[in-house]
């Protein structure tokens, strides 16, 4: 269905993206992930047709969507969160409106509109105007009007930004119910780890542009670290506690020495135990020690790391 | 593209049902405003008393209703659209982002037709100020001008692509029309160069004051108005295209 073969975008000396390819088939459902910046969003775009590129290519069924736009009646794409609607309308009066401009013939969306009220749980407020809904009840909205032409591909940048933890579940739902149909394939962006991790079987890392990780959720979670220790010490102890202090470490971990110390990205949170543990046993008094829970962004950032020491 | 105007069209009656308060107003203040100017006109100028002026001020203020609706069909909404923030789903229309506007240009066509009818008879009932002029001939002779002035829309539209905030453009053009709707472009002077003047000149002549068009008149209102279109989808296209270069759509 949707094939990305070495899509490339660069602004003046800037590249955004960079030799990047992956597919996504009927049943799919992939996941693009990469810190703010990191060119997912300029991808999508480019999907869209929104962005034009200069090198690669981008097909969707074969054909190139820079030579015709026949292939968007088969698209639908939430982008920019629960904004990307007419929030003057209704759900449904976006919906059919949306459908419309699709293409889409009214025998086929309006009961297929119905039916997807129903799934995402806005059928009490389908007549209600957009604005006053609840930002979860407004992404629904935005889902619906993607969804109302009933495109093969689903192209969803940010889908749970802003919304609580059950409005999660229920577009996880909602999303997992289509993919099962094998009708429709699925490119998510997104920062919730754990959206992404119940819900792609496969995800495609990009940090400034390039491909850092292609694979399953599983490998991901085991190159992605959570945490972050930092030891600085005095200067005639620091030869000791470079030497000393790996052999403390499991083998899954990366450590970087810095100027004053040692940076050590790691998973379990007891595994910072035996380190501690020497350093008093040694009587050493860091001047500095730290232990940070990892942005998602410095999480991806470690894969760069964890390729190298791999 | 009948079911893209069908679902513009559709799209117009939602909003105005459903802000009815926002439409009588919209109605009443530009009715109010033209009906204190006519008063005020009639007042405090000598010429008052000729018919012949305050058919003018009638039939010039249709004209300029005419001319704003024709010109702000697209850019009002591409305008709108940007602010609202989903520009880009308009983009994903696969018959196409001009075609979705052409659509939409249309809708808005058929509408103002009805709206300055009204507009036009509730005018000239209040002012008592009858004019005898065929409607059918009016719109015949502005839909021969108005691509002009969609030209000048799609040409501000590509701005409103690439720099978002073109409000200070708008309110420009809109200032602007007011002159145009008053110039003289026939016969075929300077003026007939700037957009919709041909057109506002030969429906004076022919709807308002009864005279015969000449054919040479209609070439030059049919020259400017094809002119200005092509002009106008040109720069969009080139607009388009640098927005599309630059990751400009959707980026308010």
């Amino acid at each position: 269905m949707l094939s990305v073969n070495q899509f490339s975008k660069h602004y003046g000396d800037f590249t955004a993206v960079s030799d990047l390819s992956f597919t996504v088939e009927k049943g799919d459902v992939v996941a693009l992930l990469g810190a703010n910046g990191s060119g997912k969003t300029t991808t999508i775009n480019a999907i869209c047709r929104l962005v034009d590129f200069e090198s690669g290519d981008i097909t969707f069924d074969g054909k190139s969507v820079k030579h015709s736009a026949k292939y968007l009646k088969r698209v639908g794409a939430v982008l920019g969160g629960c904004r990307n609607i007419n929030w003057r309308l209704s759900p449904i009066q976006n919906a059919e409106y949306f459908a419309r401009l699709h293409n889409a013939k009214q025998r086929d969306f309006r009961p297929f509109i119905q039916q997807l009220l129903d799934l995402l749980g806005l059928r009490e407020y389908q007549h209600h105007i957009t604005r006053t809904l609840s930002t979860g009840n407004k992404q629904k909205t935005a889902l619906l009007c993607a969804l109302a032409h009933n495109p093969n591909l689903l192209l969803l940048d940010e889908p749970t930004l802003g919304l609580d933890m059950e409005t999660v579940e229920a577009l996880e739902h909602t999303l997992k119910s289509f993919a099962q149909q094998g009708e429709h394939g699925f490119l998510i962006t997104s920062h919730d780890m754990h959206f992404i991790d119940r819900l792609c079987q496969r995800v495609i890392v990009i940090d400034k542009g390039k491909e850092i990780f292609s694979g399953d959720i599983s490998t991901l979670k085991d190159q992605l670290y959570r945490y972050e220790l930092n030891i600085e010490v005095a200067a005639d102890v620091l030869p000791l506690l470079l030497k000393e202090v790996p052999k403390h470490w499991p083998s899954n971990i990366a450590m970087t020495p810095t100027d004053k110390g040692i940076q050590i990205f790691y998973n379990l949170p007891d595994a910072v135990f035996p380190t501690i543990q020497w350093l008093n046993d040694n009587a050493i008094r860091p001047s500095h020690l730290s232990i940070n829970e990892l942005t998602i962004e410095n999480a991806y950032r470690t894969l760069l790391t964890t390729s190298k020491a791999h | 593209m009948l079911q893209l105007i069908h679902n513009e069209i559709r799209l117009q009656w939602y909003e105005m049902r459903q802000y009815w308060f926002e439409t009588v107003t919209g109605f009443a203040l530009l009715g109010g405003t033209f009906i204190g100017l006519f008063y005020g006109i009639k007042s405090i100028t000598a010429s008052s008393a000729e018919p012949t002026s305050l058919d003018g001020l009638v039939f010039g203020f249709l004209m300029w209703s005419f001319a704003t609706s024709a010109y702000g069909s697209i850019s009002k909404s591409v305008s709108n659209d940007t602010q609202r923030g989903y520009l880009e789903q308009l983009f994903l229309s696969p018959a196409g982002f001009p075609t979705v506007m052409m659509a939409r240009i249309i809708a808005e066509m058929l509408q103002t037709i009805v709206f300055i009818t009204l507009l036009g008879y509730a005018t000239m009932w209040l002012t008592e100020n009858w004019l005898e002029m065929s409607f059918f001939s009016f719109y015949l002779v502005m839909f021969l001008g108005a691509p002009s002035l969609v030209g000048v829309g799609f040409l501000i539209s590509g701005f409103t692509l690439i720099f978002k905030q073109t409000g200070a453009i708008h309110a420009l053009v809109m200032f602007a029309l007011m002159g145009i709707v008053a110039a003289n472009g026939l016969p075929f002077n300077i003026i007939s160069v700037l957009p919709f003047t041909p057109a506002v000149s030969l429906a004076r002549s022919f709807v308002l004051e009864g005279q015969q068009a000449e054919v040479i008149d209609v070439l030059i209102v049919l020259a400017n108005s094809i002119g200005y279109f092509v002009l106008g989808l040109v720069a969009f296209a080139r607009c388009d295209k640098y927005a599309r270069k630059h990751n400009l759509i959707g980026q308010y």
